[in-house]
């Protein structure tokens, strides 16, 4: 058992949990932010996808104790302009099928879209390779990224925070 | 963000308690029960908040148990099924509000509790929207009646002169005009109307557009939705470890050192319970202290007769057996062609592993479910727990992936016998992503070995199907379907496998398997025959008899249509290849049509998917076309990567890494989905894009490379060729 801070979503976490405990079981037992998915426990599948300094990473294989003071940011905390166009694609497109592995998808494409606005659908593939949908629906996924792109790019930086 | 266990019902439920509901059954036709509505148990302060704010405590008028309009013009619909991904939460609540006539922007959707004034609230076999489609458009028209009434008795004019346009009651004569809000009042007093007409079908405005699904903003912003998102207060959290041998049961287990873990809070076996296999149950302070002492479980099994079964032997059993079944003499004077098929058992594998949340107190057993089948669950809880019927309540969750995996509740006996041991604590259950693919209801495996005789013109005279797979579930062959009901004295032979392995529906059962065999085995017969594959299988339709539930015209026209958008017959490079497969199922004729490439080393691209569909009426185009998208890839995912092998009677594969899943870059850049123009009733379309996907696919990679896929998946064949 250990006494760990983290710094989730903006805000100081105090968790008291066995060290060895996957950051993805802090999320959603302790913090009960539970848009972080379990879905195989192995890096295989993406749905416990959450940013890391802004990088993305399956929180599954994460133990707590390695996160220090990094900067975790999850699907119900994310607030980057890219990620509010994913979000606002997502609903305009329809992309969710069942949406479990929806929080999960829009972390990895906020992640490509910040390095990479406008990517190519090899860029996709990269990029998203990682995060399975079992309901497959990659279609619209990869419709949803260029939609995002576009809704990215025509958005000012001074856009004001949405809901 | 935590459930609220005084709220109990909704607040939508409570304000319905209040009011007098003489009406609902008239209706809905089913009691006075009142509707009791949730969303994951751990949100419903949130959901209903937002129904609840348009909803005052006395002047709501709620007509029947789907529908509730508040004096401020909110419209609440309640979505009585489960919602797994097939969008049903959003149609069937479109199709209430298309006879009531508001606009969708208008409408709070809420999920419904398992109700029996709900009726059908089982989500399979792609019967949702098929048996809900009469009550849901009667709910909103009769809604719609009494709106207009009370307008008229206002005004006193006559109801018959009266129109509605997006919640607006119209009388065009007096140029008067009334809101369902503020009418709702007034309505909420008036009898419930009998024999209301609907509407003509050709005036729909909103069915057949394309809607969003009602919780996708929650969805996006990661809020608690699904089953294993419940939270209660006090919860604790569990595991149930079963014998990795099917039908095996616990003798011992070290439960002493597994509760000196660390949060573990107790752990013991359970056995002798009616309709549960016995098994050990670990509970813990967090999922994943629960986790971790289950690892150190050290359990001793009996393991049961099952551990002789192997996928390596059924394979030489099953061959055995469709040789005893073969045709006894092929017709003389023809060409005999004849092929063997074989499918693997098949894993769900829904990326929400199974889990359930109960608690149990005072007697009554509460239970959060992602369930496709919620009076399933409760039944065996009923049974198994001997509790009575009304002491055993179910909320029906977002669901992380049904495809026939939830129609199977054992799940939800599991968590509530571990709560009822429990008595006082909610718990939740939380299968880990190993136990979810060594207690899946699979996919029967099934062979095909086909026998056919062409004459001296390339026609099919004969066709003779030995069909084997496992005794037990679903998955049946007859002699109904095409292309056997094209050719006079086909037969289909069925034996069984010993049984023992659990079998189970997996979307599209029977077709999913048999409908590759099938029509992979067409493709053949027209290149033994010489025949053009599209020009054989047209050919072939046309001399299907018809009958009351099949027109082959129907399937002819989506071939066709699919066909003509795939530039079907155009000359291709080596290499490059197209396939097609037709399928009846559910009520809908699809044809879908493959482009692929192999390259030479092997590697396997599907460039675009053709579909055409015949499912009737459209309700949500949005929706309708994801279902179609996505089971074509479902089912292509499946045949190229996934199989689940038998080995000491217990499955081999554990997790993702074994059973491979179609990723982002297998996908199709392009999938084509284009609807028939039907007034018809609308047809299940949750599964029947499902199985002429693979063997459309299996087609295409024939005509690139010579080389004919029999044994499924895929991936375990070479594709390479010079």
């Amino acid at each position: 058992m250990g006494k760990y801070t983290l710094n989730v979503n903006g805000a100081s976490r105090i968790v008291e949990v066995e060290s060895d405990t996957p950051l993805l079981w802090v999320l959603r037992d302790s913090l009960e932010l539970t848009g972080t998915k379990f879905g195989c426990g192995i890096n295989q599948c993406g749905a416990c996808t959450v940013h890391l300094n802004g990088v993305a990473t399956r929180s599954c294989r994460t133990p707590v104790s390695t996160v220090g003071s990094a900067v975790v940011t999850t699907i119900e905390g994310i607030d980057t302009p890219q990620a509010r166009a994913l979000q606002d694609a997502w609903c305009e497109l329809d992309v969710p099928a069942c949406g479990y592995c929806q929080g999960g998808q829009i972390l990895a494409a906020a992640a490509l879209l910040k390095t990479k606005p406008r990517p190519t659908d090899a860029d996709i593939d990269t990029a998203m390779a990682r995060n399975l949908c079992r309901c497959a629906s990659y279609t619209r996924i990869r419709a949803g990224i260029k939609r995002a792109a576009e809704l990215a790019a025509t958005s000012t930086p001074a856009a004001g925070k949405r809901e | 963000m935590t459930h609220d266990p005084n709220a109990g019902a909704s607040k939508l439920g409570r304000q319905m308690d209040r009011r007098q509901f003489i009406k609902i059954s008239a209706l809905a036709g089913g009691g006075l029960l009142v509707a009791s509505a949730s969303d994951a148990g751990a949100h419903v302060a949130a959901v209903d908040g937002a129904a609840a704010a348009g909803l005052a405590p006395v002047a709501d008028f709620a007509p029947n148990v789907f529908v509730s309009i508040a004096p401020s013009g909110a419209v609440t619909l309640i979505a009585p099924n489960s919602e797994m991904g097939q969008g049903i939460k959003t149609s069937l609540p479109m199709i209430i509000a298309e006879e009531l006539d508001v606009k969708w922007e208008q409408v709070t959707v809420v999920q419904g509790d398992l109700t029996p004034a709900y009726g059908r609230q089982f989500s399979v076999g792609s019967g949702s929207t098929v048996a809900n489609f009469v009550a849901m458009r009667h709910a909103g028209a009769a809604a719609r009646a009494v709106l207009v009434e009370a307008a008229a008795q206002e005004w006193n004019v006559r109801a018959s002169e009266c129109t509605t346009f997006e919640g607006v009651v119209m009388h065009a004569a007096s140029n008067r005009k009334a809101t369902y809000g503020a009418l709702a009042t007034k309505a909420a007093q008036l009898p419930a109307p009998v024999d209301v007409p609907l509407k003509d079908p050709s005036t729909f405005k909103l069915l057949g557009t394309r809607i969003a699904g009602v919780d996708n903003r929650k969805i996006v912003k990661g809020a608690p939705l699904f089953g294993i998102d419940v939270k209660l207060p006090g919860m604790l959290y569990a595991t149930y470890t079963k014998c990795a041998v099917f039908g095996g049961e616990v003798v011992s287990a070290n439960l002493d050192e597994v509760k000196a873990k660390p949060g573990v809070r107790d752990a013991f076996v359970l056995s002798g319970i009616a309709g549960l296999t016995s098994g050990v149950a670990v509970v813990a302070d967090s999922t994943w202290n629960a986790f971790s002492a289950t690892k150190a479980l050290k359990v001793q099994w009996n393991e049961g007769p099952q551990v002789s079964q192997s996928s390596v032997d059924m394979a030489v059993q099953a061959l055995t057996l469709a040789k005893a079944n073969g045709p006894t003499s092929p017709p003389s004077g023809v060409r005999a062609v004849e092929a063997v098929y074989h499918y693997p058992f098949l894993a769900h594998a829904t990326l929400e592993p199974q889990n359930c949340t109960a608690w149990f107190k005072e007697g009554v057993m509460e239970m959060w479910t992602p369930t496709q089948i919620p009076s399933s669950g409760q039944g065996l809880v009923i049974k198994g727990l001997g509790l009575a019927a009304n002491n055993v309540k179910v909320h029906i969750t977002r669901l992380g992936g049904g495809f026939g995996r939830r129609g199977n509740n054992e799940f939800s006996l599991e968590a509530a016998a571990i709560a009822k041991k429990l008595a006082g604590t909610p718990i939740k259950l939380t299968w880990t992503r190993e136990q979810d693919f060594a207690h899946d209801n699979y996919r029967s495996n099934g062979w095909h070995a086909f026998s056919a005789g062409l004459d001296g013109n390339g026609k099919v005279v004969a066709l003779h199907d030995a069909f084997v797979k496992m005794e037990g579930g679903p998955g049946d062959m007859t002699a109904g379907g095409f292309p056997f009901n094209a050719i006079q004295g086909s037969q289909v032979r069925s034996s069984k496998l010993r049984g023992g392995i659990p079998t189970g529906f997996w979307r599209a059962p029977g077709d999913n398997g048999n409908v590759w065999a099938t029509q992979c085995f067409m493709d053949e017969l027209a290149h033994a025959a010489g025949k053009e594959p599209l020009a054989f299988t047209l050919d072939m339709l046309a001399t299907v008899p018809a009958s009351p539930r099949f027109d082959a015209n129907k399937l002819i026209a989506v071939l066709t249509l699919a066909a003509e958008k795939a530039n079907w017959g155009q000359k291709r490079a080596r290499g490059e290849g197209q396939g097609f497969a037709i399928c009846f199922a559910n009520n809908a004729y699809v044809a879908i049509v493959a482009d692929v490439s192999v390259s030479q080393a092997g590697e396997l691209k599907i460039k675009k998917l053709t579909a055409a569909v015949d499912a009737g009426t459209i309700v949500n185009l949005s929706g309708a076309e994801a279902q179609v998208q996505g089971s074509m890839l479902d089912g292509i995912s499946a045949a190229w990567f996934q199989k689940i092998t038998i080995e000491r009677g217990s499955a081999a594969q554990t997790n993702f890494n074994k059973y491979p899943m179609l990723r982002m870059s297998q996908a199709p850049p392009v999938i084509d989905v284009h609807f028939m123009t039907s007034s018809a009733p609308p047809t299940g379309l949750g599964e029947p894009a499902l199985p002429p996907a693979a063997p459309a696919v299996c087609n295409a990679i024939f005509a690139a490379t010579g080389k004919r896929i029999r044994t499924l998946p895929i991936a375990d064949d070479t594709l390479r060729w010079s």
